[in-house]
């Protein structure tokens, strides 16, 4: 078992295939949608849990729960993608679980608009590198800043 | 042949946690300042002391920021609070 830092493979695919839509915005989607971005989400998953370039959707095994955590994890509020110089990249706003008592080593960014074929279409595995627990506090992901070697998900 | 390689590698996050209260200005101010400003560690030496300088002035701007929210906030609770009957909480709030 183990939680492994990647870009999803299925998700490189589905960029190609015109699946995943990160613009800022209200707006459903499927697999095939234009125009309005899709919701994003974030859920965290114990050291016990095998995510990894492989991870294609949303799971529940070994998903994290406690005091302030909801199972399927916080919905995220996504930056329309910009270019810097000849890399594409996009960013979220920092999200937190308050008055949360957790533990969790990973997390899995993933798609809650895919719905047609794969549902909660997997986007990418976050290691933070050990476990990180809240105690009746907060549990924060800071993301990094949005340029165009440090973004979170960046096309180069 | 002709190909186009792309690389598509995620970035690294920081996780932050608390244990028995939420976080204060200073860590929320470091934090949106981070995401404002990145400085490069190979940048021109008169720039990047520019922009030290202006992440610096940005940190204790937002602090004061957040300090003016989360007092101004507390003024909100404080009053649903007496409006709803629940004085005793009304009056912690207030001198917190």
């Amino acid at each position: 078992m183990a939680i492994d830092q990647a870009m999803c493979t299925s998700f490189k695919q589905e960029i190609l295939q015109g699946i995943h839509n990160f613009t800022s915005g209200s707006g459903g989607g499927t697999t095939t949608t234009t125009g309005s971005g899709n919701t994003f989400k974030i859920a965290l998953y114990t050291s016990s849990a095998s995510l990894g370039a492989g991870t294609t959707a949303y799971t529940t095994s070994n998903e994290v729960s406690g005091t302030g955590y909801t199972a399927a994890g916080n919905t995220l509020t996504n930056v329309t993608p910009t270019t810097s110089s000849t890399t594409a990249l996009t960013d979220f706003a920092d999200t937190t679980w308050s008055s949360s008592t957790i533990t969790a080593r990973g997390a899995l960014i993933y798609n809650s608009s895919t719905t047609a074929g794969t549902a909660n279409r997997a986007v990418v595995v976050l290691d933070f590198g050990a476990d990180k627990t809240s105690t009746s506090g907060d549990f924060t992901i800071q993301f990094p800043a949005a340029g165009a070697s440090t973004a979170i998900i960046r096309i180069a | 042949m002709f190909s186009v390689e792309v690389s598509a590698t995620p970035g690294s996050v920081n996780v932050q946690t608390t244990e028995g209260r939420g976080m204060n200005s200073e860590e929320i101010a470091a934090n949106a300042v981070a995401k404002i400003i990145s400085i490069s560690d190979t940048a021109d030496p008169i720039i990047k002391a520019q922009a030290e300088a202006f992440r610096e002035r940005m940190y204790w701007v937002i602090v004061a920021a957040c300090d003016q929210s989360i007092k101004s906030d507390r003024t909100t609770l404080f009053n649903l609070f007496k409006t709803n009957g629940h004085d005793d909480m009304a009056e912690i709030l207030r001198t917190l």
